[in-house]
């Protein structure tokens, strides 16, 4: 977690000072590596989450549904993070808040589906129905992102957007795509990081819900 | 129950918790053909979910529930749609388990008393009948053994002799049968044996002797002081 | 011999027909939500800015599929009125078959709810249809089909919990996307008699939504009823 939060300072400062100002984009491109790593860090809590639901279909684990939940939750933050530092960065230079293009509508799918997700957890009190009922919403939302994904695609090749300069990643010069990396590689320490604080504060959680159940005579 | 028949039903250390509360621990026992087994216990000792782990509508959490052959159950809840006729509920039930048994309904619907409101909704029954038609609905499959939970509640003289009468039928026919119930005083000379339950724990299993409703709660208050 | 998985299914699903054709209050609901929100797009629209080919595709599956959420958590509802589940579930059937019974009963709701809706969308919009009537037909199949398959398994587990009405939108919704979107782009390219090259590409999609996600339903069922 310490390692995490030390390569966050550092990324930041060489964001900031080292990597070059973006010609067209101006300095307010550089919250792109806060941006762009967030958003992968959210699609990785949300991969997680899947694979870990299927995984605990078929071995009933429970230690799985704490970890898979708090994935969700890690996910859900960075997520908030990712569709915030998204418009500031895309209005001043698309000129727009938000396009409903394939990757934006996606992560914001992602973001809906962990809120969904939490909303089911928190209607269910007994915890091996949560963790089974949870699992299933979890394989068949990370079966349906990649669906939204098409749609909008799909949606998007037939309707090209005049106007729009795509969101996508352009070509990165050499010192930029390094920084990009690093950040990746902060944001992945972060979020093993968060989801190992999350998942020790949920293991707390349930010991104590234990110990209240049991006092119970 | 003869020692070469199969035993209807086999529990071994059956467990079962819910989250952190421990509702029936270790449980095991035994019953075969023209066995009546009557589960005693107070509300809260886990006769419910001791019915619902040996019918296999729960899993137990910790060991196994074995039953050979066709297994019958009649609960609190009727298990039946009160938008539907009595006829229409049994001849559903009965397909869910092949033509035989949908050829059983009237003949069960007559044995159960409820011939002449066949094709009433269910929604128009009293609670008697209601309990007749679920365990007409429990005999469709003509099962070997028969789980039931308090089927007394509720109902009256009539409807109680009924009950008491198929019970007796299904010992006489060599099915096993276990009931739960804290109604001791209808339902414990048709029992061969007594299970009592004490706070998840089945702390002893005996067979009935010449004991009446009064022998078996001292017998029942004396394990639970000692458990 | 016990009944194949074909008799079971289609048994739970005349069951449930018949339950509902009795009370009627799912359906009634359902139509008369459909009706309103057809009205609401018509008159919310201006006729001389918009063309009514624009709107109309739109707010027929707007239409379709709020009406239909109204009527999917009915199909579990219904069991759990007397626990009658459980009744289906100590019968030896295999499970897939019980969710086969329910989305058939389920998709025969809806698809009343969509042909009564139909008509009135013509008659709102002036649309020439029969040409394309056929077209049209198989694209709200395969578009129910998807919609409907994921309801009937979320509305499963919805039933079960509090606020169940307010779940099964919540966690439905995201799941609409590609199906109606694909809906949508369809409805209007058989409208406008685009020619079937136009239509590819979202067929594709639609296709593959469908067949993953029907059998993705039916394998995660089993989990959602054991406990």
């Amino acid at each position: 977690m310490a390692i995490a939060l030390v390569g966050l300072v550092g990324v930041y400062v060489r964001a900031l000072v080292f990597t070059p100002i973006e010609r067209t984009q101006g300095p307010a491109q550089k919250i792109f590596y806060v941006h762009a790593p967030a958003a992968w860090a959210a699609l990785l809590a949300f991969a997680v989450v899947g694979i870990l639901s299927l995984v605990y279909l078929w071995l009933r684990d429970r230690k799985l549904d704490t970890i898979a939940e708090s994935s969700a939750e890690v996910g859900l933050a960075f997520s908030v993070v990712m569709l915030t530092t998204g418009p500031i960065w895309g209005k001043p230079i698309w000129g727009t808040w938000w396009s409903w293009d394939a990757r934006l509508t996606s992560t914001l799918f992602i973001f809906l589906l962990f809120v969904g997700y939490k909303v089911l957890r928190g209607a269910i009190v007994d915890p091996e129905m949560r963790a089974r009922y949870s699992a299933v919403i979890g394989i068949m939302a990370l079966v349906l992102v990649p669906f939204i994904h098409m749609t909008v695609y799909l949606f998007r090749t037939l309707h090209p957007d005049p106007v729009l300069m795509k969101p996508g990643r352009p070509a990165l010069p050499g010192v930029m795509l390094i920084t990009l990396l690093i950040s990746i590689g902060v944001f992945t320490l972060l979020y093993v990081g968060f989801l190992m604080q999350r998942y020790a504060l949920a293991v707390l959680r349930d010991v104590r819900e234990e110990e209240a159940a049991s006092a119970i005579p | 129950m003869s020692p070469e028949a199969r035993p209807a039903l086999v529990a071994r250390g059956v467990s079962r918790r819910f989250g952190h509360r421990v509702v029936v621990r270790d449980v095991s026992l035994e019953v075969g053909g023209g066995d009546t087994l009557l589960l005693v216990g107070h509300n809260g000792a886990g006769k419910t979910t001791l019915i619902r782990l040996l019918a296999g509508l729960l899993k137990p959490t910790k060991g196994s529930v074995t039953c050979s052959g066709v297994l019958g159950m009649v609960a609190h809840n009727s298990m039946l749609y009160d938008a539907l006729t009595a006829r229409e509920n049994l001849s559903f039930y009965g397909s869910l388990y092949g033509r035989a048994a949908v050829q059983r309904s009237d003949e069960l619907l007559e044995r159960m008393g409820l011939a002449p409101h066949g094709d009433r909704r269910v929604a128009t029954f009293s609670r008697g009948m209601v309990q007749r038609l679920a365990i007409a609905r429990a005999l469709l499959p003509d099962p070997n053994l028969l789980l039931l939970d308090e089927p007394l509640t509720g109902l009256d003289d009539a409807a109680s002799g009924t009950v008491r009468d198929v019970l007796t039928d299904l010992r006489a026919q060599d099915c096993a049968v276990i009931i739960a119930t804290h109604q001791l005083v209808e339902l414990v000379d048709l029992a061969s044996a007594v299970g009592f339950l004490v706070a998840g724990r089945l702390v002893a299993v005996e067979p009935i002797e010449d004991r009446d409703a009064t022998a078996v709660m001292v017998r029942y208050r004396e394990l639970a002081a000692g458990a | 011999m016990p009944s194949s998985f074909w008799t079971v299914a289609w048994a739970v699903a005349a069951k449930d027909l018949k339950i509902e054709w009795r009370t009627k209050t799912a359906f009634a609901s359902s139509i008369v939500f459909a009706v309103l929100v057809l009205a609401v797009f018509y008159f919310a629209r201006d006729p001389t800015a918009v063309a009514a080919l624009d709107v109309a595709p739109g707010a027929l599956w707007v239409t379709f599929t709020f009406a239909a959420m109204l009527g999917l958590n009915r199909a579990f509802l219904l069991e759990r009125e007397n626990r009658a589940l459980d009744g289906i579930l100590l019968a030896p059937v295999p499970r897939s078959a019980v969710f086969l019974g329910k989305l058939v009963g389920n998709l025969a709701f809806v698809a009343v709810v969509e042909f009564v809706s139909l008509p009135l969308f013509v008659l709102f919009y002036d649309l020439a249809i029969w040409r394309q009537l056929p077209t049209l037909i198989g694209v709200m199949a395969m578009a129910t089909v998807a919609f409907v398959s994921v309801g009937t398994l979320l509305s499963s587990m919805v039933v079960r919990t509090r606020f169940a009405e307010l779940m099964l939108p919540i966690l439905l919704l995201p799941f609409l996307i590609p199906p109606v979107v694909g809906a949508v782009q369809l409805t209007s390219r058989v409208l406008a008699e685009r020619p079937l090259s136009d239509l590819v590409g979202w067929l594709k999609l639609l296709a593959s939504f469908d067949i993953i996600f029907v059998a993705l339903c039916f394998f995660l069922f089993e989990a959602t009823l054991e406990e």
